[in-house]
Parts: structure tokens; C-alpha cells; sequence
């Protein structure tokens, strides 16, 4: 490693190695560059392409045997008539706003339980970081079906207190809610990334302020909140993206079909059955960018929003 | 992978005849004629692990009596083949042969994916003789032999058993809808539960329906029949739902894959007759294959249906992939594993060789050779480019109003939205 770092000249004479000083020839971006260049071909070709493609394909109607015909705007004017699309989109919005929110209190609230010294706490970190790892298999939405439904662990449960709502799978009104546990369920990778948030706040500001008689209440409200806000800001950025991008599991757990009455219909399921079932990958491709473009959009108002409620510490500590 | 493979067999069949010239151009895999070199051809199903195991079975056969030509297999579920096969058929890669079924044959073929398999019977690679019941027209599509059916199965009333005659009803031939119905009554009334898993969804059973009245699902290139008929009968179908006739549709949803009938949830269902093999390994009590209802007492509108097997019409091996078909249609041994996996055998060679001997496979056969005996059966009606996704559009479509969703009126409405827009494209 050492080697590779100190003397990437190959001009130089013999292996001396270098300081490492400021003044770098220009030849080491060359040489980044090359380093870099798997990284950039699997871009352009893997990426970049596809994506041209696909923003050409939006305005075409294109059903992968035939060669593309263009169309115009047509796809983006059919898909605001469509009431399944429609419906795609208020699936999506209802999962992202129910479901980040929880998990990401969820993290918090044990990130902070987490946080304090007691013995055991790293099995702790570990189980509560369990599901993170498998929860985007589909072998645990397969487990996730087989609990919500029917006569199965959930409902039997309910029924013990009395709330006969059957299983949640064949329910219209209660399978979207299932999916939102799930999510749930992998609070450990924001919880992880609180508890690192945590572990920065400096201990004397707690110290001080108890001193000046604040309660646990008070503390966490004007120390921990305002400390830990740009942890808070990245986590909210990146769940709620990631919320938006749900596939795997609504069509794992709806067996495939998005429902029953479209209730699991989230916007990337919508968009693979009209890509893969009805084989119009125009209207797919409009609808991926108008994803990209609501990401955006969303991603762009919590920017916005941060100055309200992020505080970066500006003095050097 | 199957290159790699190729490549190696290719390598080891070169090894023993010469070096020859000529073979350079056959860099993906030996030339399919004189040159002695190993053929690899691809073969891809739908279905479950039971017909996987009876298939793999059949081509152990196969390469053991062709020893030239060699198949690697791929399956999925009915839903997941059809998204693989579409996107490997646009990529210019469908599997050389695959399992096919009558509401994606024009489509495909308007879509140039299908095998013209008639030169091939011209040239003796395919014997197209022996066929039950003129079964070697089914997969013809305006002159082009397309698909050759392995099977033939007809639409029936799989019935629970236990549950019928507990409730003391007895399906006749010659039944009326409202025979059936009042059925349904007295199974509700007496033992509390649905006698029918509600298959309104079904297309094939509304194209029945509607064959007995003299029409049909389909015409030529549109739907052949109006919003206000569908609705009509999907408004009668939420009646029976609310009032219990019909299975409760958020457990059906639930026990999915499995059937309603055979996990309990109904006495009854309308599917195709080889069903009731996979509903008899899945389910706890005894099944049997009831006929269809009529209007009149007489007609049924049924007709017989069939998987077939179809090549690609990009592969490089056609006469390997003839010679597979027709082993796998032919052969008296492979129609003895096959068994009515998928449907009455369609070969008298195979029809014969095959005695069942379980009581399940002999009602299948017993019920096939009624509905031929009673003359029921009637010619097969168009199933135009964009069937398959207007099939799936109506079970949706119904399944979401059996949920409560939307009213009849509403779904018939939403369901001719979707299909003009499918059979349009």
C-alpha cells in the first residue's frame, strides 16, 4: 500500500520514495484516471447509457419488438388520465409518509437507549442491526406474507384482544400497512448512523446544563436535537429516497400482483407491469423520470427546509 | 453459460471427426447437420416443481435416444415466464423451444418470434399424424404451423366432494345455471360454507358463458360482447359475494398460490380439467369433475384447450428443435412419465401407452371422454394479439370489485378502458 502511495511516478528513478509533499506532478491525475476507468466505463455504459436511452424511450411508444415510434408528450398526458396511475402514486406517498417517519423515530428512540454504556450493549447493536442486513431479501417478505396472513401469527394475536381484522394480506385497507412494518422493522441502519450522531455531542454541554437544572426533557430538546440535526437531515434525506424506490417487497408479499385492489400498488411496481406485462416500455421510461423528477423535487424542498432546522456547528471545537 | 458449454461440447465432437474446414462459422455451437457435432437447444416451461421433475425425466429420455442433440431446461411460474420470455424473446434470445399456450400465439406471431413449423413436417422431422381429435390444428395461425399441442384438457367444475354431497347436490350433465345455482343455496344453508370460489374473473369461463348464448370473449380483433352484458354479470357475481354464495375474496387472496378449493375456502370451482390433479396433491378431501352448467340443458360451449410446445422462429437448430417436439409428443415412454400433467394426452401412441391408474388421472380421462361421447364439444374461437393482457386485466379487474372497490358498473367499465387499449396496440 505504502508502495502504490508514496511513488506513483514511473519516471522517477529507482523506488525512492518521495515526501508527501504538496506539489504533485500533473501526471497523477492520469493516473487516477486510469485507476478510475473501470468505474467510468461501468458509468457510461451501465448508467449513463441506459438512462439516455431510457429518456428517449419516454417520449416514444415502444413495445421492444417493434422499433420505437415518437410520440411526444403522449405517455406524460396518458398517465395523469390514468386512475392507476393514479392510484400507483397515492400508494407510494402513503407508505413514504406513514412509514419513514416511524422507522426513522423508531431509530432514534433506541440509537439513544443504545447510546449509553450498559452491559451487553454491543449484542444489542447487533440484533437491533439484524434486519437491516436481510430485510431487502425476498426471503423475508416470503416470512413477512406468511405472518400477516390468515390464521397466522398476527392475526391470532389480534384476535386475543379482540380485534378480528383477519389477515392483512387479503385486506385492501391493511396490506399497505404490513408493508410499512417491514420497513419499519430495518430501523437499524439509520439507528446506527443516530447512534455515531450521538456519540459526538459533547458531554459538557449535558453537564452544564444540568447544572443550570435542566431535566431529561429539556436537554434533549435544546442539546441532543440541535447537535445530532445534520445526522437527523442525512437520514431523513436518505430514507425517505429510499421509501420512494419500494419494490421488492410489495411485490413479494402481494404474490406478484401489486394488490388485492391495487392496494400494495406502489409507483415501481405500476411501472414494471406496464414494463414487463403490458411490454410498453415507453410508458415505464416516462415513468421512471417522473420518479426521478418527484425524487428531485422532494429531495429539494428537505434542502430547502434544512436551514430551518439543521445547525452546523461553525466554530472549530 | 450455454456457450461455454456449447463451446466445450463442440470442442470434444471436433476432436473426433476432422478439423475440418467450414466449421469456423460455427462458432456458437456445432452445425446442425452432417458435421456430427453436439447440438445444444434450450427448452423453457411454466409450472410447478411436480411438472419439473416429470419433464426433466422426459429428456433424460430424450438425450439418451438422441444423443446428438443435448437441452438445458429453465422454468418458472406461469406469471414470471411470460415477463422472462418477453424480455429474452426482445433481446433477439428466446429459448429455442418453450411451452406455449392459445392466448399468446398471434401475438408472438405478429411479433415474428414463432417457428413456422410446417416445413419441418414437410421434412419428415415431425410427424404430424395420430393427432386425437384433429389436435394438429390447434396451433395453426393463418396457415403457419405455430404451436404442437402436448395436451388436451377442457374447461370443468371441479367440485369438493365431501362438501356436494353433504349438502346433497348432485351435478348432472345437462345441469342449468340455476341448478347450479340453487346448489350453491343449499350448500350455504347447510353447512355454513361458500360452494363456489367466485371464477367471474375467469376469462375462459365467461367466453363459455357467452358461447352458449352464441357468442364469444373475442372476435376476430375486438371483444364480443358489450359493457352493460359484463356488467350484468359481475353485478349478479357481487350479490353472491356479499351474500356468502361465493368465497370470501380477502382469504382467497391470502391462501394464493393454493387454490380456494382445495384449502377449504369453497365447494366448487370452474378451471380446466387437469387441475384437478395439482388441487388433489394440494388439498385435504376428494375431488371430483362436475360438468358445466348450460342455459339450456344441452349446450356447454366448452372446446378442447391445450398447452403446446412452439419454437423460436431465431433459433439455429430447427430441425433439433422438430425432432424434440416430436419425441416429446410421440413417444409412447415420455407420454407415460408425462402422465395428464398436462391434459389428455394428445398422440393416440401416448393416449394409449398411458393407463391411469390413480383414481384421480382416470376422472380426468373418464371426463373427457363424456364431454367427446355427448358431442358438447365445439370448434376453439379467436384469441387475438393482446389476449394475454386483457385476460389478466379482467381477473384483476374483478378481483379488486370483489373487495369492494369499485361497483360493477364501474369494473365493466375500467375492463373495456384496459382492453381496447391492449387489443389497440
Amino acid at each position: 500500500m505504502r508502495q502504490a502511495g508514496t511513488s506513483p511516478d514511473g519516471d522517477a528513478p529507482g523506488p525512492a520514495p518521495r515526501p508527501a509533499g504538496r506539489l504533485r506532478p500533473k501526471r497523477d491525475g492520469l493516473i487516477g484516471y486510469l485507476f478510475m476507468s473501470p468505474w467510468i466505463a461501468g458509468f457510461l455504459l451501465l448508467t449513463a447509457g441506459p438512462m439516455a436511452a431510457s429518456l428517449y424511450f419516454a417520449f416514444t411508444e415502444y413495445n421492444l419488438f417493434d422499433s420505437p415510434k415518437w410520440i411526444g408528450l403522449d405517455n406524460f398526458t396518458e398517465m395523469l388520465d390514468d386512475p392507476r396511475w393514479r392510484t400507483s402514486v397515492e400508494v407510494t406517498a402513503k407508505y413514504v409518509v406513514i412509514g419513514t417517519p416511524i422507522k426513522l423515530l423508531l431509530a432514534l428512540g433506541v440509537a439513544m437507549l443504545l447510546a449509553q454504556s450498559r452491559r451487553g450493549q454491543g449484542f444489542y447493536r447487533a440484533a437491533f442491526y439484524a434486519p437491516s442486513l436481510v430485510g431487502a431479501s425476498v426471503s423475508v417478505a416470503i416470512v413477512w406474507r406468511a405472518l400477516f396472513s390468515d390464521d397466522a401469527v398476527v392475526d391470532r394475536t389480534q384476535s386475543l384482544f379482540g380485534m378480528d381484522v383477519g389477515g392483512w394480506i387479503g385486506d385492501p385497507t391493511w396490506v399497505l400497512y404490513s408493508l410499512v412494518a417491514l420497513t419499519v422493522w430495518q430501523f437499524g441502519a439509520p439507528m446506527v448512523i443516530f447512534l455515531a450522531g450521538l456519540k459526538q455531542v459533547p458531554r459538557e454541554l449535558y453537564e452544564a446544563a444540568e447544572v443550570d437544572g435542566a431535566g431529561p426533557w429539556r436537554r434533549f430538546w435544546n442539546i441532543t436535537l440541535p447537535m445530532i440535526s445534520p445526522v437527523m437531515f442525512f437520514n431523513v434525506l436518505l430514507e425517505t429516497i429510499h421509501s420512494f424506490q419500494i419494490f421488492g417487497s410489495a411485490y413479494v408479499v402481494s404474490n406478484s400482483t401489486c394488490g388485492p385492489a391495487d392496494a400494495t400498488l406502489v409507483y415501481t411496481c405500476y411501472l414494471y407491469q406496464q414494463g414487463f406485462e403490458n411490454s410498453r416500455m415507453g410508458f415505464a421510461s416516462a415513468m421512471a423520470w417522473m420518479l426521478l423528477i418527484a425524487v428531485g423535487l422532494v429531495t429539494a424542498v428537505l434542502f430547502w427546509s434544512q436551514r430551518r432546522w439543521v445547525h452546523y456547528e461553525e466554530a472549530a471545537r | 453459460m450455454s456457450r461455454h458449454m456449447e463451446r466445450r461440447s463442440f470442442l470434444k465432437a471436433t476432436g473426433v471427426t476432422l478439423a475440418g474446414a467450414g466449421l469456423t462459422a460455427a462458432g456458437c455451437g456445432g452445425g446442425s447437420g452432417s458435421s456430427g457435432g453436439t447440438v445444444t437447444i434450450r427448452y423453457a416451461w411454466w409450472g410447478a416443481d411436480d411438472r419439473a421433475k416429470k419433464i426433466n425425466e422426459t429428456i433424460a429420455l430424450f438425450e439418451k435416444k438422441h444423443p446428438k442433440i443435448k437441452v438445458k431446461t429453465d422454468f418458472q411460474q406461469y406469471a414470471d415466464f411470460w415477463k422472462k420470455f418477453n424480455t429474452q424473446a426482445a433481446g433477439g434470445n428466446p429459448p429455442d423451444v418453450f411451452q406455449n399456450a392459445i392466448g399468446f400465439l398471434r401475438k408472438y406471431d405478429a411479433k415474428r418470434v414463432l417457428l413456422d413449423l410446417s416445413p419441418q413436417a414437410d421434412k419428415g422431422n415431425l410427424d404430424l399424424r395420430n393427432f386425437r381429435a384433429g389436435l394438429e390444428k390447434f396451433g395453426e395461425v393463418d396457415g403457419k404451423l405455430l404451436g404442437i399441442p402436448v395436451g388436451s384438457n377442457s374447461m370443468g367444475y371441479v367440485i369438493d366432494e365431501k362438501v356436494y354431497e353433504k349438502a346433497g347436490v348432485s351435478p348432472e350433465p345437462g345441469w342449468t345455471w340455476d341448478d347450479w345455482r340453487n346448489g350453491l343455496v343449499a350448500i350455504h344453508d347447510k353447512g355454513g360454507t361458500s360452494g363456489d370460489s367466485g371464477a367471474y374473473g375467469v376469462m375462459y369461463l365467461y367466453d363459455l358463458i357467452l358461447r352458449q348464448q352464441g357468442k364469444a370473449f373475442f372476435t376476430e380483433k375486438d371483444l364480443g360482447f358489450t359493457e352493460s352484458e359484463l356488467a350484468a354479470y359481475w353485478d349478479e357475481a357481487l350479490k353472491g359475494v356479499k351474500s356468502g354464495l361465493y368465497a370470501d375474496q380477502k382469504k382467497v387472496e391470502q391462501v394464493k398460490p393454493k387454490s380456494a378449493l382445495a384449502a377449504g375456502l369453497a365447494g366448487g370451482e370452474f378451471t380446466w380439467d387437469n387441475f384437478t390433479a395439482r388441487y388433489s396433491a394440494e388439498g385435504k378431501s376428494s375431488y371430483a369433475i362436475a360438468p358445466i352448467p348450460t342455459l339450456d340443458g344441452k349446450r356447454t360451449g366448452q372446446y378442447l384447450g391445450s398447452l403446446m410446445l412452439s419454437g423460436s422462429a431465431r433459433t439455429k437448430h430447427p430441425a433439433e428443435v422438430a425432432t424434440f417436439i416430436n419425441f416429446m409428443v410421440h413417444d409412447p415412454e415420455a407420454g407415460r412419465i408425462m402422465g395428464y400433467d398436462r391434459g389428455v394426452l394428445s398422440t393416440t401412441e401416448q393416449y394409449e401407452a398411458f393407463q391411469p391408474t390413480d383414481p384421480v388421472s382416470k376422472k380426468i380421462a373418464a371426463y373427457e371422454q363424456q364431454i367427446a361421447d355427448a358431442g358438447v364439444l365445439e370448434p376453439i374461437t379467436p384469441h387475438p394479439a393482446g389476449a394475454d393482457i386483457v385476460e389478466a386485466a379482467f381477473l384483476r379487474i374483478a378481483g379488486d370489485m370483489a373487495l369492494g372497490k369499485a361497483s360493477a358498473a364501474d369494473s365493466a367499465k375500467q375492463f373495456f378502458t384496459e382492453a381496447k387499449t391492449a387489443l389497440g396496440a
